[in-house]
């Protein structure tokens, strides 16, 4: 297979992630506290009471990343927290207890936050670190909502913004600046269209960007979202995308078919998956994973708009919803066929992918595959098994 | 009815699930709402006219789940799915969800395609309850769920039917303790197992009837004379009582179960509603002061100092810690529970168990092997 050309952005990013790391030790020193947040929760509110917000989701994917989440997550394992608990929570759980650090120390909080509309996992592991580091804990409740917007839901979300901004008000001593939060909306709404301008080139046939390249690129929309370095980040980006475009380089090297893959990666088996994948000419277009930072903020309505766009979120959806989404994605970027992951460690997005599989099937007529393995476990990982499915999967893909 | 005649009775409909709801249907030709244990308001479903029906789970073929269902899901909500896909819930008219977890706040999608339900509802539960935001929110839940049901039997629930449900639950709430009590003080007239049969059949059977057997009941235990004995007392902390079993192997020990904190045990008729405020606001008031559990994130009430307190007060001599396997949530909870349980001197234990594959007889060593060590400390 021909090397795929790399990226010049990725040399900004290792500096980006780099000072994202010094930054929370920075933090530390100069006396900002350093919050826990979660990946799909209204992080603009931290940043606009000038904390530094920490994404432990990240310290997890970069553990499964560099293929030591076991080793870390054995260490929580000797204390009796299961192997099928969430990878990411085992890492921070592990390391938390652990004299070695192989993916150095997870930063620890001052305060921790968390929202659930992902999953009930990051609650539960943020009191268990919120109980060991000592630190306050404050969860952000999400009911689920169904197929509409739900006023009821969005008002306890206000009500409870309301709630956090006078905990930070406490935390901090001084009263919050509404006006900063403007100023960070504008930035969040700035690199999420970036972002999402990215990922549509993969509509393009062939295409210049895919998912696995959103999986490199995606961390600074994560933890940078609200800032300044996040939108010069997805500006250099989108630049080389359309310079890529421009001069006809491609994701991969003969692209014949697109494929929609559900939902986050196997980190420590990116590079294997994308190999497979352009070997046989399938470009993984598009993950609805990539797509969780979409967000677009009415500045005029903060409040109101930050439960809307967190509220509305596909992760806080019911099935049905969930299924529209996969298909409308399919249909956007013109898929050819579709791969489910069954992940041990992501039970909400796991849970109904038997059924959605046949319901999408019967909805685009579409083969489509489900694998069962975890994002960042290699000890559930069984590569024959994998192979097989996939393989099938590249036959109907062929045969089509 | 003598005793010996009502706890055989209970017995039975523990042993048959489904016998006392299809009776039921049949004879007032009425709808029967399913539940998945237990964070229900079950008194909006009575108050409807409905019969509500606590799914228990079951412990054979669940393999029938596995084409909708990750094996790696709860077997409490997979055994649950598998009854309904062989058929065996075949009675219910309609199905409440409360969502405690990702499995519960994922599975009604499923539920609605692999075994459709004209009635199919998820109860949004707060998961935080401390602050304000969480009681005016559930308020607003509880309103959205007695709409749903109200649409669906075609009349609006009045207050007074409502008033009237409430007093129901809350009188057969505190039988079911006092019940407890009188086990706790004379485990000689009521077993372990004999008093969580009851409470698993009062989730099966109608509430009217339920009230009467158990004033009866509670008569004739009370004319019983109290045999002092000397047993090992133990609390019972998870998710899921499962399997019933466990309490004979915990009798057959010299140990008692004098509390627990599961929501097919004594969380399950703690606490009781407010009668003097508007009904709503009661049943959120309920719900938002139950004993800790692991779906809740309750600052001002630690579960593991609960837990501790629980002990101390029940003056337990050990802490059995029922792990239902895949239970994230209770997993989260365990290492903490565990260490607080022991530096305040109570010896406890995991034990593992999951619907359908429990070795019984791996757990009754285990049980026996605590016991003996736990009481060998109350001897020693």
């Amino acid at each position: 297979m021909a090397e795929q050309k790399a990226f010049k952005t990725a040399g900004l990013m290792k500096d980006l992630m780099a000072k994202y790391y010094t930054k929370g030790k920075e933090s530390r020193e100069k006396g900002i506290p350093v919050a826990w947040v979660t990946a799909v929760s209204p992080v603009e509110i931290f940043y606009a009471a000038g904390l530094f917000p920490y994404y432990p989701e990240n310290f997890g994917a970069l553990a499964a990343a560099r293929k030591v989440a076991d080793k870390l997550s054995m260490v929580a394992e000797a204390r009796g927290y299961a192997h099928d608990l969430c990878g990411y929570a085992r890492c921070g759980i592990g390391d938390a207890y652990a004299d070695e650090h192989p993916v150095g120390e997870i930063v620890k909080p001052d305060l921790l936050f968390c929202c659930n509309t992902q999953c009930g996992s990051l609650p539960k592991w943020f009191e268990v670190a919120s109980r060991f580091y000592n630190a306050p804990y404050f969860l952000l409740d999400s009911p689920q909502i169904g197929n509409e917007p739900d006023k009821l839901c969005e008002q306890y979300f206000i009500e409870q913004l309301k709630e956090l901004i006078s905990f930070l008000e406490e935390v901090t001593g001084r009263p919050f600046d509404y006006d900063r939060l403007k100023e960070v909306l504008h930035l969040s709404n700035e690199a999420c269209r970036l972002w999402n301008e990215v990922l549509d080139t993969a509509a393009l046939k062939p295409a210049p960007f895919g998912f696995f390249d959103a999986c490199f690129h995606m961390a600074p929309i994560v933890t940078w979202r609200g800032t300044q370095e996040a939108v010069t980040y997805y500006q250099a980006l989108k630049e080389e995308v359309n310079e890529r475009i421009k001069e006809g380089i491609h994701a991969i090297p003969d692209e014949r078919y697109k494929v929609y893959f559900d939902h986050i990666p196997l980190w420590p088996k990116l590079r294997w998956f994308s190999d497979i994948f352009a070997a046989h000419n399938a470009l993984v277009a598009v993950s609805q994973y990539t797509h969780s930072w979409a967000y677009s903020f009415d500045l005029e309505r903060p409040l109101e708009s930050l439960a809307e766009n967190y509220t509305e979120e596909f992760v806080n959806r019911c099935f049905d919803y969930r299924v529209q989404l996969k298909v409308n994605f399919m249909k956007k970027y013109g898929c050819d066929g579709f791969v489910l992951f069954s992940n041990r460690s992501c039970k909400p997005n796991a849970y109904g992918l038997y059924d959605k599989r046949n319901v999408i099937s019967s909805i685009t007529g579409l083969p489509g595959v489900v694998f069962e393995a975890d994002m960042s476990d290699l000890r559930f990982f069984s590569e024959s098994q994998i192979m097989a499915k996939l393989e099938l999967f590249f036959e109907q893909l062929s045969s089509r | 009815m003598n005793k010996a005649e009502i706890l055989g009775l209970f017995k039975k409909v523990a042993e048959n699930p489904d016998w006392q709801a299809r009776q039921w249907k049949e004879e007032q030709n009425g709808k029967v709402i399913g539940f998945l244990l237990t964070d229900v308001p079950e008194e909006l479903v009575h108050a409807a006219g409905f019969f509500p029906y606590g799914i228990s789970g079951g412990n054979s073929r669940l393999e029938r789940a596995d084409a909708h269902l990750q094996t790696w899901a709860c077997s409490f909500v997979r055994s649950s799915l598998a009854l309904a896909l062989e058929g065996k819930l075949d009675f219910l008219d309609g199905l409440i969800i409360p969502q405690t977890c990702d499995t519960t706040r994922m599975v009604l999608g499923i539920w609605q395609h692999a075994s459709p339900l004209p009635f199919l509802l998820n109860f949004r539960v707060p998961r935080q309850v401390d602050r304000p935001s969480a009681r005016n929110y559930l308020i607003g839940e509880l309103a959205r769920l007695k709409e749903h049901l109200e649409n669906y039997r075609g009349s609006e629930i009045s207050a007074e039917k409502l008033k009237k449900s409430i007093k129901l639950y809350n009188h057969n709430r505190a039988l079911l303790r006092k019940l407890f009590t009188l086990h706790e003080q004379n485990p000689a007239s009521l077993s372990n197992k004999q008093l969580y049969t009851v409470i698993k059949a009062s989730m099966l059977m109608p509430r009217e009837k339920l009230n009467e057997l158990l004033t009866e009941l509670i008569k004739a235990i009370e004319q019983e004379t109290a045999v002092p004995g000397n047993r090992i007392r133990l609390v019972i902390s998870g998710t899921l009582l499962e399997p019933l079993e466990i309490l004979d192997f915990i009798e057959e020990s010299g140990g008692i179960v004098v509390g627990d904190d599961l929501k097919n045990g004594f969380r399950y008729i703690d606490g009781d509603i407010n009668e003097a405020v508007k009904p709503l606001e009661a049943l959120a008031d309920r719900q938002l002061n139950k004993m800790p559990s692991a779906g809740y994130d309750i600052a001002r009430n630690p579960r593991r100092y609960f837990l501790v307190k629980t002990a101390e007060q029940k003056k337990a001599h050990g802490v059995i810690l029922l792990h239902l396997k895949y239970c994230e949530p209770e997993n989260y909870d365990y290492y903490d529970n565990i260490q607080a349980l022991e530096k305040a001197g109570f010896p406890a234990i995991r034990i593992e168990t999951e619907y359908g594959t429990t070795s019984l007889g791996q757990m009754r060593t285990r049980v026996q092997a605590f016991l003996e060590m736990v009481g060998g400390e109350i001897n020693g």
